[in-house]
């Protein structure tokens, strides 16, 4: 799952770069609002964590511009304004979840898993798919009752493929979020990882559209 | 005398009997004229009547003595000599001539009492006529005169006086209702009082009320903003502590977890040193009521304290940190508190000021006292952001410095205390910011102006 990160202080930025790593995800850190602007537009983010006081273009201002421009991920305001009028400002211009600083990092990694996960439009943290059992929480996948050990690439991919499952998604996309900024990619990454999946879960688990990228079949249209 | 409505009373009354009393004196002072005028024309006219008579009368070596006709006549006395002698005179009159001189008006004692004594001498013959009345007389007449001019001043006193307090307390009404209203308001009400009915005398008063209650508005808002300001800033020190350590405890390698554990104590350093200066700003705000006369010290050796202080923080940057203080330069002000002020603006500085960069501070005598400067070879501030320096906790944006933006809150606190005037520019000789303190010379009066 990939995350951008809004946060002006260093220190703090560091911080929340490395714990959400730590708890799986893929982070990309931006200090200011233009930046911030600029990459959620890009579309390339499951969700992002926006500080409020930000140099050069408010996350307000931020929050409204995106908002307005139709970007739809889902943006979890994260900062120290804690009075209500602040509070209702920020949900209303379109931030998702309002926390107030400081916050915890398993409840933050929670939080933007609920966040994504509702933007996607599934219930519950266990995605279900081809007799899978996909834990985004735990990060653990269950195939008939039996636990795979899957790499944490093949994990991401996995949970990409299940989230938008009856969805074809292009290669491209799928490196989106699988990595962060600075990372290498070699040009047949996701393929390889596809080929690994099959081996541990299945062929007919993972659907390749030639030319377009690669789709995992809906429930519903397997039984 | 503190109360008004006494304080009125007093000078109405006061100056109502002045001007009475003056009227009075006025009046006995004339009376006296007056009376004088004409009982003196009545002894003259007396004695022109006996020299007159003595003419007619047949010469008599005895002298008589005329009977008391009336009960007053002991208080009027006549003689009169024929060639040399007594010829006649009153009952009450001494066997000696009455007066000294022959003829004219005299004041003078017989027996004891004051009498006013004409003297007259008849035209072709030896006659010598003396008409003498007590003053005592006089006196009677006008005590009353001034009886009658008085006596309506003591009655009519204390009737004024009860209707002056009347209308006074009357008058002061509005001032008592504007105090009830300011009684009965609670601490937070900082409403303006209307000045609808209250008379054009209270409107200063009420003005200079509804400003003072617009100053304090203004004073409890920024208090109150300042607080939540500084909620709101300690909140990111500690939500990075807190990212940091969590970050540490779930390290997987030594080396992440290591620098964890560094951002948690560079963390804890900055959430410290923003206490600290929230803590120097709350005592500035506590004791700026309470200010003595600020003491005298050298600042060119508490400069030079100060850099020594801040100097390894430079040394290790590479930084080239140089102060310029040729003599002695006495300033006004607390020594702490001028000490806090200079570690702010140096510490700016070299914050602000690249590595291998150059901060310099000159401290000089001027004409106007002493200015001390300040420069840096960072990127300065254009006039936007000099002109927001100072609000609490105001940074400059895209800027990496982990400033508690209360610095300069607390340079202009402290320059405003002892007397100093603070200047923002540009450095033209390193191109970044320049700062000087203006000092008035020391042993001057301190301006505490605000």
């Amino acid at each position: 799952m990939r995350v951008l990160l809004v946060e002006d202080d260093p220190l703090l930025g560091d911080g929340l770069r490395s714990g959400l790593r730590q708890l799986g995800f893929q982070v990309d850190w931006v200090r200011d609002g233009l930046a911030a602007e600029r990459e959620l537009r890009s579309g390339a983010y499951d969700a992002a964590v926006l500080d409020l006081g930000l140099p050069r273009l408010d996350g307000v201002q931020v929050l409204r511009s995106v908002r307005g421009q139709g970007t739809a991920a889902p943006i979890l305001v994260l900062t120290a304004r804690d009075a209500v009028p602040d509070r209702v400002q920020g949900l209303d211009l379109g931030a998702d979840d309002y926390v107030i600083k400081p916050v915890d990092l398993h409840e933050l990694a929670a939080r933007l898993r609920a966040l994504v996960r509702r933007a996607s439009g599934q219930a519950a943290e266990c995605l279900r798919a081809q007799g899978l059992v996909l834990d985004s929480a735990a990060r653990t996948v269950l195939r008939d009752g039996a636990l795979v050990e899957l790499s944490g690439r093949e994990f991401d991919l996995l949970h990409a493929l299940m989230r938008s499952a009856g969805r074809v998604l292009s290669r491209e996309q799928l490196e989106q979020t699988l990595y962060s900024w600075g990372q290498e990619v070699d040009s047949n990454a996701i393929d390889v990882h596809v080929h690994h999946l099959r081996r541990k879960l299945g062929t007919h688990v993972i659907a390749t559209v030639r030319g377009v990228g690669y789709a995992m079949a809906a429930e519903a249209c397997v039984s | 005398m503190r109360s008004l409505q006494a304080r009125l009373l007093a000078g109405v009354l006061g100056s109502m009997l002045l001007l009475w009393l003056a009227a009075a004196a006025a009046t006995w002072f004339d009376a006296r004229h007056e009376l004088d005028e004409l009982l003196d024309s009545h002894l003259a006219q007396s004695a022109a009547l006996l020299i007159a008579r003595q003419l007619d009368a047949d010469d008599d070596d005895v002298p008589r003595d005329t009977p008391l006709l009336h009960r007053y006549a002991p208080k009027v006395a006549f003689q009169i000599w024929h060639e040399g002698r007594l010829a006649l005179r009153s009952e009450q009159a001494p066997a000696q001539p009455m007066a000294p001189q022959r003829s004219g008006f005299a004041t003078l004692a017989i027996d004891g009492r004051v009498w006013r004594v004409f003297a007259a001498r008849g035209t072709d013959s030896d006659v010598q006529v003396y008409v003498g009345e007590q003053i005592e007389s006089r006196a009677d007449i006008l005590r009353a005169v001034m009886r009658s001019v008085l006596a309506p001043l003591l009655l009519a006193l204390p009737l004024l006086a009860a209707a002056l307090w009347w209308a006074v307390r009357r008058g002061l009404l509005p001032l008592r209702r504007v105090a009830i209203e300011l009684e009965r308001r609670s601490p937070q009400d900082l409403r303006p009082l209307a000045a609808g009915q209250a008379p054009a005398e209270l409107a200063p008063l009420l003005a200079a009320l509804n400003a003072l209650f617009e100053r304090i508005g203004a004073l409890v808002q920024s208090e109150r903003r300042f607080t939540a300001d500084a909620a709101h800033e300690l909140r990111t020190p500690i939500a990075a502590i807190r990212a940091q350590a969590q970050v540490a405890l779930g390290a997987g390698q030594e080396s992440e977890r290591r620098h964890a554990l560094h951002a948690t104590i560079e963390g804890c350093d900055r959430a410290t040193r923003l206490i600290e200066q929230l803590l120097l700003l709350a005592r500035l705000d506590a004791r700026a009521n309470t200010d003595g006369p600020p003491a005298e010290h050298d600042l060119a050796a508490l400069t030079r304290k100060v850099a020594a202080e801040l100097a390894p923080q430079a040394l290790a940057r590479g930084q080239d940190i140089e102060v310029h203080a040729a003599d002695p330069c006495h300033v006004a002000g607390e020594p702490v508190l001028v000490a806090a002020m200079l570690r702010n603006l140096i510490d700016n500085a070299l914050r602000y000021a690249p590595d291998a960069g150059r901060v310099a501070i000159r401290i000089e005598p001027t004409a106007q006292g002493v200015n001390w400067g300040i420069e840096d070879s960072g990127p300065g501030l254009d006039a936007q952001q000099q002109a927001r320096l100072g609000e609490r906790f105001f940074r400059v944006l895209g800027s990496d410095q982990p400033g508690s933006g209360l610095g300069w809150s607390i340079v202009r606190r402290i320059a405003e205390r002892c007397g100093a005037r603070v200047q923002v520019g540009r450095s033209v000789a390193l191109g970044g910011l320049q700062v000087d303190l203006q000092w008035r010379p020391a042993g001057g009066s301190a301006p505490m102006s605000r």
